[in-house]
């Protein structure tokens, strides 16, 4: 899958692997993947992973402080990982054309 | 260790009341918006061409058909007008690659809203629209305010979200609240012996129409960008409106096209592009807010548009709505009360799994 699927596709897709993934290697991931560089675009991709979260699909399972500022210094990171739920519909919107 | 664990905590607390309040400010200002829509709402009634669209067609077709084909003019305006609001939004945001990467994703994804604006336009917005014609404005945003009743109960039989006891109860106190607001005024028209039928069925579409459109939307909004997902469910009501609907009451013999041409009159402009922006925006702060509070508190804090619309309606036109009205919709916001102030410890995942 390519950068032509919405965010939220591709967020899913990275976590099917089934690993736990920070939210900073997610959104740098993505940054990187989708060209956005602003930090606006940072905050907007970072909350898509909020929504998801919301949404029941990633599971927070670790925070631990930013202070070396990989994200944001003095924030919190957040590691998550994909729930059963959130497998259901990733494999649904990202495998239909495998 | 201790003070780096005790760091984290009270971080972590921070960020979730953060979030929190963020959600309630968001829909708090749907409410808002929500309840401001209803002045441009009223007034666009009486404005050129639809005043003199729903007399002509009046002498040829009768009342109640001339009020529902002015209205569907004016709910095809309507989502024109937020259309437009909405494409300056994303722009804004830089979100139309977002968009266009979304609206190719029909199966998993897009058809939802499409599916969504079904519900919410010729069923909601129509309905409202239709009530605030035959019956008036405050009626209009009183009788929406049921939607979280139907929005609950789909919700749950369809996926199976959890209706917690509180829940069920505040959705009791809503359900009281709707007879008072039908009942008291069909009980004063039976004894008069005129009853303005399409109108209280107009009130019933707008609640079912927004409780349907919410729980369709969250399917889309799990994988889908608010943003993205609200623009596309406006997309589909304008094709909707503008590529079915008013082509075939034009070819059915409506006046439908000199009508839509007179619409581009300064004031009437002005009125649409305010309805737009107040609508779109209720629904952009509408969509953001369910995932930082849940869809349960979203709908009680956006409720308290039905509140906003009569304060507005009554400070801009003295509109004094009904006794039976008032109790009604005072009834309705009690009841959301008593949905979104459950326990907020559960908030930070809204869906069990």
């Amino acid at each position: 899958m390519s950068k032509n699927r919405p965010i939220k596709f591709r967020i899913l897709e990275l976590f099917l692997d089934g690993n736990e993934h920070w939210n900073y290697e997610i959104v740098s991931k993505i940054q990187e993947e989708y060209g956005m560089k602003s930090n606006f675009q940072r905050d907007s991709i970072n909350f898509d992973i909020i929504e998801l979260a919301s949404g029941g699909m990633l599971k927070d399972i670790e925070q631990k402080v930013d202070d070396d500022g990989i994200y944001k210094k003095g924030f919190l990171l957040h590691k998550y990982t994909i729930t059963d739920f959130g497998r259901v519909r990733g494999s649904d919107a990202c495998f239909r054309y495998v | 260790m201790e003070g780096v664990f005790v760091d984290l905590k009270t971080l972590k607390k921070q960020e979730s009341k953060r979030k929190i309040s963020k959600g309630y400010m968001w829909a708090f200002f749907c409410a808002i918006f929500w309840g401001i829509w209803y002045l441009p709402g009223t007034v666009v009634w009486v404005l050129n061409p639809f005043d003199e669209m729903s007399s002509a067609i009046a002498k040829t077709s009768g009342d109640g058909i001339s009020l529902v084909v002015t209205a569907v003019l004016i709910t095809a305006f309507n989502a024109l007008a937020v259309m437009l609001a909405l494409m300056v939004w994303n722009g804004v945001l830089g979100k139309y690659g977002e968009l266009v990467r979304t609206l190719k994703e029909f199966h998993p994804c897009s058809k939802w809203f499409f599916l969504a604006s079904i519900f919410g336009g010729p069923m909601a917005i129509l309905g409202s629209f239709i009530a605030m014609g035959f019956i008036g404005g405050s009626f209009a945003a009183v009788a929406g305010l049921l939607y979280p009743v139907v929005g609950s109960i789909l919700a749950y039989y369809w996926y199976g979200e959890k209706i917690s006891k509180r829940a069920a109860v505040g959705i009791a106190v809503i359900v009281l609240g709707g007879i008072s607001i039908y009942g008291g005024g069909l009980f004063t028209e039976l004894s008069s012996g005129n009853v303005p039928w399409i109108g209280y069925l107009g009130g019933l579409m707008a609640a079912a129409g927004w409780g349907i459109e919410g729980a369709i939307a969250g399917k889309g909004l799990d994988i889908a960008e608010p943003d993205a997902g609200l623009t596309l469910h406006f997309l589909g009501e304008n094709i909707i409106w503008w590529i079915i609907i008013v082509p075939i009451l034009a070819l059915v013999g409506f006046p439908m096209y000199s009508f839509a041409l007179q619409a581009f009159d300064p004031l009437t402009i002005l009125i649409l592009v305010f309805a737009g922006i107040t609508f779109g925006f209720c629904y952009v702060t509408w969509y953001k807010s369910f995932p930082l509070i849940g869809v349960g508190r979203g709908q009680g804090i956006g409720n308290l548009y039905g509140l906003c619309a009569i304060i507005f309606l009554f400070l801009f036109f003295g509109d004094v709505p009904d006794w039976t009205i008032v109790i009604g919709g005072a009834l309705c916001i009690a009841g959301s009360f008593v949905m979104f102030t459950e326990d907020a410890s559960e908030l930070e995942t809204l869906r069990g799994e």
